[in-house]
């Protein structure tokens, strides 16, 4: 429930945070006063109309999703370019409106001042969904697959960082001499699997290593509704030149080693 | 004479076909490894098999399925590897619970022994005896228990060593020995101490200068502990052919090497090499080769290699 509402309070907060930015783009350009040549009433109607529709294009980016880091080039590009598209949007539909042109310079307020205020509050927000999220009982109990060197630094970042997914145990296919890991109980091997995510009500899986179970593992997560999430490097993938495209159709996972630095946005 | 037999064990090297099965009551070829043991144990004397809590339910009905009635389960209170009384611990802690004081036949619920047990009986005169295979191969023999017979008297064990880092013989014990009942006190004394180490029993009885001989044998022997190993068991005891159990089917389907399909497993259009179906699986349009499929698993239109899949797992290509 509680990611749910923080959802919710997250959308309506950028909605505001969209119209806000523009009433102040507005007041920038034309001084705090109500102009009568560019009434603020018919320009605030026309941001409040495509404010909506300027989330979805964020939320098309992804940046709403619960793993997404906040604090990222790739998360700012992406708000910029939400941001544009927004701008865009809200010329054509004032201009469909009311047939006329206004400052070429709002515009510029307008798009730097929504980029900014949105990458900023989402870094605020995101510490306060953590906050929440790690509150009492995690909201997403997670199960690391495999005690390597990899698991332990990806545990001890999800706990320092207050990640929504907080690791509560570890197996190893194996069986691994640890105990614990940064505090995480290691609760022995696979066979214990169907013990754990029923006890610790697993929501989300890890899997770091054992590859020669993924298929059993996915099929686990499958039959109680957990989300299963790969370590790269558990298919050998570890100098992190990898990204999901899509051949004919078929997402695939892909290993580029002649990357371009601009390929990072892509 | 009072049969004894393993069967406590966790098996987690062949999870996840062992998540809610005990590894003796794996099938293979066609029936459980278990009851491939007990048929070969002559019909007057008593068995008791040796769990966990874990796997109970799985052992009685196990008894119930067979036409025998001295069979007796015994329950080790626990339910996880690390509160195990040990393989040794728990044949000791039945010794002195049950009052037993008659010799012991004493057996690992994983291990397919091919030889005649009563041959392994009527050798059994008043010392422990131990079987023994030669698997002609120093590697493999790291991980068992190796015997060196005595150099004047062939039949006696001269040493043994547990899982030796340097083997110095390829004869490993079996998981198959009798126990005199003589030896049961010092059994129970040498489990206090090592209650997990059952061949160290031998290296045991030797120290206290008690006779251990050995009965060798060639028949077909395996250690069912790994993938592997359970492949290569089904691959010799079922050959070049395909067992269908009862209301299992293959239409259109090419079969290679061994083939098991359990009770009502269908497979359509699909090629199969050396794989193993447990009850109730849907296979089509699929290329398995050295695979072991749960009961209850739907695969359709996918390809694997060397895979165990666990039970209900649904692999379904869309087209």
């Amino acid at each position: 429930m509680r990611p749910k509402i923080l959802l919710t309070l997250w959308l309506l907060s950028d909605i505001a945070l969209f119209i806000g930015v523009y009433a102040l783009a507005y007041f920038l350009r034309v001084g705090f006063i109500f102009s009568t040549d560019f009434p603020f009433s018919q320009y605030i109607t026309i941001v409040a109309i495509v404010s909506p529709l300027w989330i979805i294009v964020l939320a098309t980016t992804r940046t709403f999703h619960m793993t997404r880091n906040q604090i990222s080039m790739r998360n700012l590009a992406y708000i910029s370019y939400a941001a544009l598209v927004g701008l865009a949007l809200f010329s054509l539909t004032y201009f469909f409106k009311y047939t006329t042109f206004f400052s070429r310079l709002l515009l510029i307020y307008a798009f730097i001042l929504t980029t900014f205020a949105t990458y900023i509050w989402h870094i605020v927000f995101q510490n306060i969904q953590r906050r929440v999220l790690s509150a009492g009982s995690p909201a997403f109990p997670t199960l690391i697959v495999g005690a390597t060197r990899e698991s332990r630094k990806l545990v001890e970042s999800l706990i320092k960082k207050r990640n929504p997914l907080c690791p509560v145990a570890i197996l190893d296919g194996r069986g691994a001499p640890d105990k614990e890991i940064a505090g995480v109980p290691v609760l022995g091997k696979l066979n214990k699997l169907e013990e754990v995510l029923e006890q610790k009500k697993i929501t989300h899986l890890i899997q770091c290593s054992d590859l020669e179970q993924s298929l059993n593992l996915l099929s686990a997560c499958r039959q109680r509704k957990i989300t299963y999430l790969l370590l790269p490097s558990v298919l050998g993938i570890v100098e992190r030149d990898e990204h999901t495209e899509s051949l004919e159709g078929l997402p695939v996972t892909m290993v580029s080693a002649n990357k371009r630095w601009w390929k990072w946005f892509f | 004479m009072h049969a004894f037999i393993l069967a406590g064990g966790f098996a987690t090297r062949l999870w996840p076909l062992t998540e809610k099965r005990a590894k003796p009551l794996l099938p293979l070829a066609g029936k459980p490894i278990l009851t491939h043991i007990v048929e070969k144990i002559p019909e007057d004397i008593a068995v008791t098999v040796s769990t966990n809590a874990v796997f109970k339910e799985g052992f009685e009905e196990w008894k119930q399925s067979l036409n025998r009635s001295n069979i007796e389960i015994l329950i080790e209170d626990t339910n996880h590897d690390d509160q195990k009384l040990g393989a040794l611990g728990a044949v000791a802690q039945w010794v002195k619970d049950a009052n037993i004081d008659d010799d012991i036949l004493l057996l690992t619920g994983d291990n397919y022994i091919g030889f005649d047990l009563k041959e392994f009986i009527k050798a059994y005169k008043s010392n422990a005896l131990l079987a023994t295979h030669d698997i002609k191969d120093l590697e493999r023999a790291k991980s068992f228990g190796t015997v060196i017979l005595d150099e004047n008297r062939k039949r006696n064990v001269s040493s043994f060593e547990e899982k030796p880092t340097n083997p110095k013989s390829t004869l490993v014990s079996t998981g198959c020995s009798i126990l005199p009942a003589n030896t049961l006190p010092i059994l129970i004394e040498y489990a206090k101490e090592h209650p997990d180490n059952v061949g160290g029993i031998f290296e045991e009885l030797l120290r206290k200068n008690q006779t251990v001989e050995c009965f060798t044998f060639s028949d077909l022997w395996f250690d069912i502990g790994s993938f592997d190993a359970y492949l290569e068991a089904t691959r010799a005891l079922v050959g070049d052919r395909i067992i269908a159990e009862d209301g299992a089917s293959y239409g259109e389907t090419q079969i290679e090497e061994s083939v098991v399909l359990g009770q009502r497993s269908k497979v359509t259009k699909s090629t199969l090499k050396n794989v193993v179906l447990f009850e109730d699986c849907t296979v089509e349009d699929c290329e398995l080769t050295n695979c072991i499929l749960d009961h209850h698993c739907e695969l359709k239109g996918v390809d694997l290699v060397g895979k165990m899949i666990r039970e209900n797992t649904k692999l379904v290509q869309e087209n």
